[in-house]
């Protein structure tokens, strides 16, 4: 059998932003009929190569072929016109817009995306809702129909499964088989090597803005990819070792806690020195919860307690002042993108109106500590946002070093972020409850239960359904429990 | 550091063209001595003391909104009631004025705050969109001050000796005092910007007002102070001009609304907040002055001058926003 | 599930009404003005009509070029320049042509008006200078060159001009269905044209997410250059209804400056986001008329015709306040 033939190449793309070179030299080639996976731990340039081959951004040098013809892209029109049709992270959607009007842009027909829809079965969604009505697991979807029904040769999906239930990601692993067997080819970019031995054919994997390996899933283990990401072998997970004293005083109960149907008599204590796992899935309330414990939103009902006291939260103000801070799940969310490292980490020195006269004098000292404990890169120092997305994180967990915390509130706080800051940042959460912190911990990767945390409660529909010791729980008895089932006696 | 050694670094392998990007100043200064140069060649009396003088006599009033114009556009606001509040003040000014000099600078300072306390309140609590807020209120106050120098504070015109020596007088005759007054607000808008936590938030909230929330810091407090500071800055700009002019009248501060905002946005602070600073608005304001007296003394005529003048904004903020992308931001 | 805004209704008609509740309500609000107005008065009838139609025009026809503008994710603060620039430019080549003359005069300023936008649209996406910094240089250019075409007020145009925005050859009086028209039609055109065709709706989608709208294969470009384009034409077509109205020229800057300021109240008044993608087009006309009508009622109220404009703003902040404040305590609680 011949060869199939090459769908989409590049070859020594670079591409830098100002001081900070993102690609280096990357040669990728996609065959017809194939599922490509593109791996590689954070910064090492995935993202601006999805850029580049969506036509997002163009690249500094290189060249980019698609069925062998060299193209430029100019825009991202030019990409689809090519035949590259992007599943973006946020979908491409017009949230001020319905889902019928933006079929209508992109001129496509109605009743070949039902179809589409009835895959997934969703083919009683309401075409003529706003897509700013709809949560986002659908959107991906509605996305990724989208752009099958442009009918590329290669579809580029990022991280596309990240938002959707196993279920549903199923369901696109099946879409995807179908699809290769047509002789079109899929580009995987996902931190999920489960789902790379599972569907790819193919991996490609960068590594500081260069393709350091091609593979065949089939051929190696997770082990080697991870390796291959890393180019070095990994340390044994246990990075975060668990200090062996008991916890101290609780910092931080509620009882009762509901905000309408979204959370529901939400009740738990936790203590100095203890990290408490949070477990459940997409959109069981975790994000309502954070939002209530973090005072950015009001309960309905239910108390919450710190250091023993009652507390209103009325604001974020009231939960910091309190000791309760929180990482949010999108990082985005919590950096000041034009401001200096330093800046940034210093933001919740200015919280109290007595602060607002000048700038504490040891504000320099304790950045520098900060920055050293963290070990962040500070390369791109002047402005945040040229910061590689790990690093960002760094920043902003490193503004509660600076700022001072009693009970810390993490939400998925090593979502896509590579193996080697994950457990950088693990072990900071260990040294941190030694030091007496109180945190909570939600994560959508169970592996990290079992390494991190001392307990762990489950939320299902609002509720907490299971409290179960993180040093005994596995990934089974958590996922049993995160479904609403009872664990098998 | 290792940032500072890398950006030393920079300078010395990169090209002049993008050190100018990283220093965007210095192309202003150059554009700003052009001009001066071009004026004094135009009218040969404008190369003195005097010439100089009379730049920064213009430039004060000018300079000084352009200041609570910045404070605001770093939050990511703006107010264009500043020529209101100015003119304002200056009619409460004038008003007090048969009571001392004291009480007519107090009572117009306070109308400045109070002014911009309800923008602040508006903009602040009650999430008003910052132009329509301000430009709600211009018309508000618009409506109050043509009703009222009908009634209570009808014959207020004239300003306190005090207040027309501030306006237009200078010190042991050389330094106008309007200047020196520029000067007081300047070091303290440097303070306030560069060596206050409160600057820091301003800069913060324009560049990510959530995270500034989550940092548990209140950012109604700070927008609300900077539209209490607006206020007040437009308010003194508003009695050294009606010093100046000697006589109040409703169109005092008028024509240097849009120019307030213009010497930010020439200046490189970002409309949309988080970037910018003073020193570049304080360029920007000098420009502004200069390209005026240059315009006058070309005696071309008010159409002709306004065509220039939005021309030359034009290009200057253009010319700043390719040097800013050259650099690579 | 994530909860999102939720739709109280699911019914199709509900929601329809539900998602248009603003062009209704600023709608009813004119009506009710309307009513109140007639019982403050002795006589209402066809010359209240036909007067409050066409002094409105102007107004309205910015603000419909304005909220084009919006929508589409910019803001022109050139709008009421290039009203006083077709306005002199009208009254200056009008006077004492035939009616053949002055009507391919008006197409001509129309269409070059669109011309001269799309350049301004243009010069903001090539520059990357912000909307409301070009346009603010732009306008001085424009109030500028009205002001060397016609130095003081003066000029004057076709009857016939005249009789098709105001119903009245003079100008005064007539027949109210000439401006009615005049003042419904182009609205309604302009709204269903943006809510239903592809270039249409290209626009709310640059204005609405700009990124997205280019991630899905839209030309973000072409769409703002397009929208500043209709914004200009509608500025021409508000010079054009001015001249016809007063019958002469004016170019004061004051002039050009407050139509603009007015534009951008009714724009936020009639519900569209200063932050673009959001908003009918229609609701405009409604609010366009409502801050004219604000100063005869108060007239007929006996009450000082400067607190017109004090109403006029506190009805602005107020407006905007309750919105703010009741999608503050919305996000919050829900």
């Amino acid at each position: 059998m011949s060869k199939p033939k090459l769908l989409l190449a590049t070859q020594a793309i670079a591409k830098s932003y100002g001081p900070v070179t993102a690609l280096r030299s990357v040669d990728l080639t996609v065959r017809g009929g194939e599922i490509h996976a593109l791996l590689g731990a954070n910064g090492a340039g995935k993202s601006t190569l999805v850029k580049i081959l969506a036509g997002v951004q163009p690249a500094d040098q290189g060249v980019l072929r698609v069925e062998g013809q060299i193209v430029r892209f100019r825009t991202p029109a030019d990409a689809l016109h090519a035949g590259i049709a992007t599943v973006f992270q946020d979908p491409a959607l017009i949230p001020d817009l319905t889902v019928a009007q933006n079929l209508h842009l992109s001129r496509i027909d109605r009743t070949h995306f039902r179809d589409g829809l009835g895959w997934f079965g969703l083919e009683r969604l309401d075409l003529a809702a706003l897509v700013r009505e709809l949560p986002l697991e659908t959107l991906r979807i509605v996305d990724l129909v989208r752009a099958v029904a442009r009918q590329p040769h290669v579809l580029l999906l990022d991280e596309l499964t990240a938002a959707l239930t196993a279920e549903q990601a199923e369901r696109v692993f099946a879409l995807l088989r179908d699809w290769k067997k047509q002789g079109k080819s899929a580009v995987l970019i996902t931190h999920r090597l489960a789902e790379v031995m599972h569907i790819c054919d193919q991996a490609t994997i960068l590594r500081d803005g260069r393709n350091v390996a091609e593979l065949a899933p089939a051929n190696v283990t997770e082990h080697q990819l991870v390796e291959a990401m890393l180019g070095a072998s990994l340390e044994p997970t246990s990075a975060a070792s668990r200090s062996e004293r008991p916890p101290g005083d609780t910092l931080l109960e509620v009882r009762g806690l509901t905000a309408r149907h979204l959370v529901q008599e939400v009740s738990f204590a936790v203590r100095s020195g203890e990290i408490l796992g949070l477990v459940a899935l997409e959109g069981q309330g975790q994000e309502r919860l954070f939002d209530l414990l973090s005072g950015n939103r009001q309960p309905t009902a239910g108390e919450i307690w710190v250091n023993g006291t009652r507390c209103h939260f009325r604001s974020p103000y009231d939960a910091v002042r309190r000791g309760v801070v929180l990482v949010p799940g999108d990082r985005v969310i919590a950096l000041l993108p034009n401001q200096s490292v330093q800046h940034n980490l210093a933001t919740p020195l200015f919280g109290k109106l007595t602060s607002w006269w000048r700038l504490p004098s040891n504000e320099g000292t304790q950045v520098q500590r900060t920055v050293e404990q963290l070990s962040i890169d500070t390369r791109a120092a002047a402005q945040v946002r040229r910061l590689s997305g790990g690093n960002q994180q760094k920043v902003v967990l490193g503004r509660w070093l600076v700022g001072g915390f009693r009970t810390l509130l993490c939400f998925d706080p090593t979502r896509g972020i590579d193996i080697q800051t994950k457990h950088e940042i693990y072990a900071l959460l260990r040294k941190l409850a030694a030091q007496g912190a109180a945190i909570v911990l939600y994560t959508s990767e169970l592996a990290e239960i079992g390494l991190v945390c001392d307990r762990v409660l489950v939320l299902h529909r609002g509720r907490i359904v299971d409290e179960q010791d993180a040093r005994r729980a596995t990934e089974s008895s958590l996922l049993t429990a995160a479904h609403g089932l009872e664990a098998p006696v | 550091m290792k940032s500072s050694t890398a950006r030393k670094q920079k300078n010395h392998t990169r090209q002049p063209q993008s050190w100018l990007a990283e220093n965007p100043l210095v192309s202003l200064f150059v554009v700003f001595l052009a001009l001066f140069l071009l004026t004094g060649a135009v009218q040969p009396n404008f190369l003195s003391i005097n010439g100089v003088r009379n730049t920064l006599l213009q430039a004060a009033p000018l300079g000084i909104l352009a200041a609570a114009q910045t404070a605001l556009m770093l939050t990511g606001g703006i107010d264009l009631s500043v020529a209101m509040i100015a003119t304002g003040a200056a009619y409460v000014a004038a008003n007090q004025s048969p009571n001392g000099a004291g009480v007519a600078l107090l009572a117009g300072t306070l109308v400045g705050l109070l002014i911009g306390s309800v923008n602040g309140v508006g903009v602040a609590l009650f999430r008003v969109n910052p132009l329509i807020m301000t430009l709600a209120m211009s018309g508000i106050l618009l409506g109050l001050f043509t009703a009222w120098t009908q009634t209570v504070l009808a014959g207020s015109t004239q300003m306190a000796p005090f207040i027309k020596l501030l306006g237009g007088g200078a010190w042991m005759g050389s330094v106008p005092y309007s200047v020196l007054v520029w000067g007081g607000v300047t070091l303290l808008v440097f303070w306030l910007f560069r060596r206050s936590g409160w600057g820091r938030l301003l800069y913060a909230i324009g560049d990510n007002e959530r995270a500034v929330r989550l940092a548990g810091v209140r950012v109604w407090q700070v927008r609300l102070s900077a539209y209490m500071l607006s206020g007040m800055l437009a308010a003194i700009a508003g009695m050294l001009l009606g010093g100046r002019t000697g006589a109040v009248d409703l169109q005092l501060a008028g024509a240097f609304l849009l120019p307030s905002v213009a010497a930010a946005v020439i200046g490189g602070t970002s409309i949309f907040g988080g970037v910018g600073g003073y020193t570049g608005t304080i360029l920007g304001a000098l420009i502004l002055s200069v390209l005026n007296s240059l315009l006058t003394f070309l005696n071309v005529g008010q159409a002709i001058q306004q065509m220039v003048y939005g021309s030359i904004v034009l290009a200057l903020a253009w010319g700043y926003a390719s040097l800013m992308r050259r650099s690579g931001s | 599930m994530t909860n999102r805004l939720a739709v109280p209704f699911h019914h199709p008609l509900l929601r329809t009404l539900w998602r248009n509740s603003w062009v209704l309500g600023v709608w009813l609000l004119l009506f009710g003005l309307l009513i109140w107005y007639s019982t403050l008065i002795p006589v209402f009838g066809p010359f209240q009509i036909a007067s409050i139609t066409k002094n409105s025009l102007p107004l309205v026809y910015l603000a419909i070029g304005q909220a084009i503008i919006v929508v589409a994710g910019g803001i022109d603060l050139s709008l009421g320049a290039l009203l006083l620039l077709s306005n002199v430019v009208a009254a200056r080549c009008m006077e004492g042509q035939p009616a053949g003359v002055v009507a391919a005069i008006g197409v001509a300023l129309v269409a070059a008006m669109a011309l001269l936008n799309a350049f301004t649209g243009l010069l903001i996406h090539r520059s990357g200078v912000p909307d409301i910094v070009v346009t603010l240089a732009t306008s001085y250019i424009w109030s500028g060159l009205a002001l060397w075409i016609l130095p003081s007020p003066g000029g004057g145009t076709a009857p016939e001009m005249r009789w098709l925005f105001t119903g009245s050859p003079s100008g005064i009086g007539g027949s109210y269905w000439p401006p009615l028209l005049m003042i419904l039609v182009p609205g309604m055109l302009v709204a269903l044209w943006a809510r239903n065709t592809r270039p249409g709706l290209t626009l709310y989608a640059a204005g609405s997410n700009r990124t997205a709208a280019q991630l899905a294969g839209l030309d973000v470009r072409r769409a703002k250059i397009l929208a500043y384009a209709l914004g200009g034409s509608m500025a021409a077509a508000a010079g054009l209804a001015t001249v016809a109205i007063t019958g002469t020229g004016d170019p004061r800057f004051a002039v050009g400056a407050s139509a603009t300021l007015n534009s951008v109240a009714a724009v936020v008044l009639g519900g569209i986001a200063l932050t673009g993608g959001v908003g009918n087009l229609f609701s405009v006309v409604a609010t366009g008329v409502t801050l004219i009508m604000l100063n005869p009622i108060l007239i007929a109220m006996g009450v000082n015709s400067n607190n017109a404009q004090v109403l006029q703003g506190v009805l602005i902040a107020g407006v905007m306040m309750v919105g703010g404040l009741s999608t503050f305590l919305r996000e919050r609680r829900s």
